[in-house]
């Protein structure tokens, strides 16, 4: 198995901790009320994206992005596009990316992010939805920086011992 | 190395399915037909209510913290505060008290002079009490989503109040939830008359200010800041003499013919809790006269 040097043998990733995941970041997406905030859905698949592109696919974006547009009662579709177009260039990038350092990671995403944002923004321009708050443009940075937590957060039941004992419960 | 320390299942080299870009065009291609449909065919309503009614109960559970935190600050809220707020309520208790007792009369007296003048009673709205569950997070629409839906007997187009005055219309109705498009939203616009001037005019939605304008009144119209803006009742949705907002700004200016007027809603658009849904007005209107058929050949040019 080809991976970088130095870094810890992953456990293979439960399907039931990614949905899980999925489902938590749609909860906590669902609190966000003001436009500069981190779409952690976003976040979260991309992250799987990466990480488990057999797993977490284009589909399952598409589906979340619906989910997404109904609960915000906007345009049908918006969200489902740009999780389209995010996931897929996620699966683009993701033989290379984890070869990176998380921080340079981070920075790889952004234009991921940057480009899913531009485009639910060109979706609305054409539907005639006017200009947003310059604040707007803030949350994709913040998605690009909240990638090194979720790094450490979504990986942590991989990264558990593989024979646990009474040092090591977890 | 134990067991289980490798995804032991190798990738399938054979059943791989479709590939990334022909999923992207496939996916895409939808995307755009459910906004084609959403925007301009309207079909999409059944979808979003399933949806909607699927999503319910995690949206139920991501209100939990919230709602806790609020009853604790409640519970814990100051005596003296609480005392404060019961006197000033049993005063405004006491002047409602009043104006309902005058109210009562005036209705009376009105349909007895109605009737005299033969002319038609007045529509009688009647109301149900909602609750907002939350705002929706579009940054491009101004809506809130409230408790009541198609379960309820809630309509689509219902004027919605809170205690200020006129604070939006329903504009999507989900079998337990609908969806209230507030005032300042951009698409939303409202017909309001000025009672000082009896002057009928249309107010839009400015959700960057917060506020609505009244657009196309002449740079002399007769308007002030100050002044009360109210439901016309032309418009067979609202019923008429609620009270919309009051102006707050007026800018005449030289290079344009009209005047920019901002006027700031009465409603408490962005704090509101409990609202009343009315029923609308255009299910008590009699049908509109059928018009008149238009003339062969030139006419409006074809407009219907």
């Amino acid at each position: 198995m080809i991976m970088p040097s130095g870094q810890q043998l992953l456990l293979p990733a439960s399907p039931l901790f990614i949905a899980s995941s999925l489902l938590g970041a749609l909860l906590l997406s669902m609190l966000s009320q003001q436009p500069w905030m981190p779409d952690v859905m976003a976040l979260t698949l991309v992250f799987w994206t990466v990480h488990q592109p057999l797993r977490v696919g284009i589909g399952a974006a598409f589906c979340f992005g619906l989910v997404m547009d109904v609960q915000q009662a906007g345009l049908l579709g918006q969200h489902a596009l740009a999780y389209t177009a995010l996931s897929f260039l996620g699966i683009m990038i993701h033989r290379r990316v984890l070869w990176f350092p998380v921080p340079s990671q981070a920075l790889q995403i952004l234009p991921l992010m940057m480009a899913a944002h531009l485009l639910e923004f060109l979706v609305r321009l054409a539907s005639g939805g006017g200009w947003p708050d310059w604040s707007y443009w803030l949350a994709p940075v913040l998605q690009a920086l909240l990638w090194p937590l979720a790094s450490v957060l979504l990986l942590m039941p991989q990264r558990r011992a593989p024979d646990p004992d009474a040092t090591r419960p977890l | 190395m134990p067991l289980g320390t490798l995804d032991r299942s190798p990738p399938p080299f054979f059943r791989q399915g479709l590939s990334a870009l022909s999923k992207l065009i496939i996916f895409s291609a939808l995307a755009v037909f459910l906004m084609v449909a959403d925007v301009r065919l309207g079909m999409t309503g059944p979808l979003r209510s399933a949806l909607f009614t699927v999503l319910q109960p995690l949206q139920w559970l991501s209100l939990q913290p919230g709602r806790a935190l609020q009853f604790v600050a409640q519970h814990f809220e100051d005596l003296a505060q609480a005392q404060e707020q019961a006197t000033q309520a049993r005063k405004e208790l006491s002047l409602q008290l009043l104006r309902s007792g005058q109210v009562e009369q005036l209705t009376q007296e009105n349909q007895q002079l109605r009737q005299l003048l033969e002319l038609k009673q007045r529509m009688d709205p009647s109301a149900q009490a909602a609750e907002i569950i939350y705002e929706a997070a579009d940054p491009y629409s101004q809506k809130v989503i409230i408790d009541k839906g198609l379960a309820a007997g809630i309509e689509t187009g219902s004027p919605v109040i809170d205690a200020g005055g006129v604070i939006g219309q329903v504009t999507r109705v989900h079998p337990l939830v609908s969806e209230v498009t507030l005032v300042i939203d951009r698409e939303m616009s409202i017909p309001v008359l000025n009672p000082r001037t009896g002057v009928r005019s249309v107010a839009y939605g400015e959700p960057a200010q917060g506020a609505i304008e009244l657009r196309f009144m002449a740079s002399n119209a007769d308007i002030a800041e100050g002044d009360l803006l109210t439901t016309s009742g032309v418009d067979g949705v609202y019923p008429a003499g609620l009270p919309v907002a009051r102006v707050s700004q007026i800018q005449r200016r030289a290079e344009s013919t009209f005047a920019r007027i901002y006027c700031k809603p009465l409603a408490h658009v962005g704090a509101a809790r409990h609202l009343l849904v009315l029923k609308p007005l255009r299910t008590q209107l009699p049908p509109a006269p059928e018009p008149p058929r238009a003339k062969s050949g030139r006419g409006k040019g074809g407009r219907s």
